[in-house]
């Protein structure tokens, strides 16, 4: 292994970083917005659109992110609207955990009391009022560590945006690679930069699960 | 509405949940400011009641009029909402909201008072509890009987015209008990109409204008505390008060 071809080459692999870094952020955003409204839409219990949320999380776990990301990115051309790769891999990583953390808001939601609810609603409080005042807050406590944890498969799945052509953190590897050779050096340089990214946040999820823990 | 005109109303009410028949009919009144006290054994439906009085669930069968709102009309049973007050077993406080906050909230969304106001009133309301100088505390940093305490200003703060209590006490410590029941009756003593389940008989006896006893879905028997204590007429109200008194 020869690292310092690598560190010759370290200005694309930070270019791919930062792809993927803007990647991970946008997508983050996004599928906690889509959770976020499907598992508000599941609870809500209005008739079409807790269907329509169910069908949905139910699908793209059903589904691997790669097709998702294919569909996204080949459907649309298809459908005469070109996205630009950026755009199609935000959306279809989006997409697909938005699914996964839907759900882990629904449980969230599921798990404040319902004396909650009840408590508001004699104080006269709507639904709706109490969802935001009340149980939204309550949820954030318990779902950030699943939530984190959910982000940092987010931010590793990224990597898959790679099939789609984005000059991503693998992808920028891969050209060093086809460059210089020393395949085993650039993908350890790789794995070593994911890391960094993603062990910080999993030490975070493991002091936020120590200091939930009933005394 | 006068005075004499009772301020809840249930005439017929059953309620089943899946096959079980929790109330078999219970009719009901109680007067504007009368202290009503209901004691029964454990699943003789007296939560059930209190919680279609508070519009928390709805009966199968019946009519249930409080505070001129007729409940049994799914139509207009929201119309209850923030115009009566329920203190529950579990107290049920906002855990992400500080007594204050507690007190606040209804007042800023549901009554739409400017912030000032709305604190300034939540003040008086905890002060009226004795809690006024843990404003700032959040509900994990109080006791229970100050939590509890807390509820019931919370309650209070919407100016309810009933109160409500579900075994107010039960989840407290004994030591604690004195403090919330000292609340109670001092609301009592203001006029407030106030229906409360409780086993705190010593209550009951010394607070209640009337005490209905409940058992296995119905009123068994009711009174003034001074004839249901000392000489109750039924035979499952005498074994009830029995059991009861010599714990
Ligand atoms: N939501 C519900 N679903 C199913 N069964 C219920 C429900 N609420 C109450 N019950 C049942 O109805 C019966 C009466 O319940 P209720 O809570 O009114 O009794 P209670 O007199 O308040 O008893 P306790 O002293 O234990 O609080 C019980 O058998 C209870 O299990
Ligand atoms: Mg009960």
């Amino acid at each position: 292994m020869n690292f310092i071809v690598v560190l010759a080459s370290f200005p694309q692999l930070l270019e791919g970083l930062l792809i993927t870094l803007a990647l991970s952020a946008a997508s983050i955003v996004g599928s906690t917005l889509l959770g976020l409204l499907a598992a508000t839409l599941r609870v809500s219990r209005v008739p079409i659109g807790s269907q329509i949320a169910r069908i949905y999380v139910e699908v793209f776990r059903g589904s691997p992110l790669l097709i998702t990301l294919l569909f996204v990115y080949f459907g649309s051309a298809y459908a005469g609207y070109h996205m630009n790769i950026f755009a199609a891999a935000v959306v279809g990583i989006s997409v697909y955990q938005g699914a996964y953390i839907a759900e882990i808001i629904r449980a969230g939601i599921e798990s404040v009391p319902p004396g909650q609810w009840e408590a508001s609603k004699i104080l006269g409080l709507s639904n709706s009022q109490t969802f935001v005042s009340v149980v939204l807050p309550q949820t954030g406590k318990i779902v950030l560590p699943p939530l984190i944890g959910q982000y940092i498969a987010l931010i590793k799945d990224t990597s898959i945006a790679f099939v789609i052509g984005l000059a991503e953190l693998v992808r920028q590897g891969q050209a060093i690679i086809d460059r210089v050779g020393q395949p085993l050096a650039v993908y350890v340089t790789i794995a070593a930069l994911y890391f960094i990214i993603c062990y910080p946040l999993s030490r975070w999820v493991r002091g936020l699960e120590k200091r939930s823990q009933p005394a | 509405m006068s005075n004499l005109e009772p301020i809840i109303k249930l005439a017929g009410v059953t309620k089943s949940f899946g096959a079980v028949q929790v109330l078999k009919g219970i009719d009901l009144h109680v007067s504007e400011g009368e202290v009503l006290v209901v004691i029964g054994a454990s699943g003789s439906g007296k939560s059930t009641v209190l919680r279609i009085m508070s519009g928390l669930e709805t009966a199968d069968s019946g009519q249930v009029w409080v505070n001129s709102v007729p409940l049994h009309d799914p139509r207009r049973a929201r119309e209850i909402r923030g115009h009566v007050g329920m203190v529950f077993q579990q107290f049920n406080l906002f855990p992400h909201l500080t007594a204050l906050g507690n007190v606040t909230l209804a007042l800023l969304k549901v009554r739409k008072l400017s912030a000032e106001v709305a604190k300034k009133k939540a003040l008086a309301v905890l002060d009226r509890v004795g809690l006024a100088e843990k404003a700032g505390n959040y509900p994990s940093q109080l006791s229970g009987g100050q939590q509890q305490r807390v509820a019931i200003a919370r309650a209070l703060a919407v100016e309810p015209t009933i109160m409500f209590f579900d075994e107010a006490t039960s989840a407290l410590d004994p030591e604690l008990v004195g403090e919330v029941t000292s609340v109670m009756r001092s609301l009592a003593d203001e006029g407030m109409t106030m229906v409360v389940v409780t086993h705190e008989m010593s209550f009951a006896r010394k607070t209640a204008d009337r005490v209905v006893f409940m058992d296995q879905g119905i009123i068994a028997e009711q009174g003034p505390p001074e004839q249901l204590f000392v000489r109750p007429q039924n035979d499952r109200t005498k074994q009830f008060l029995q059991r009861v008194l010599e714990v």
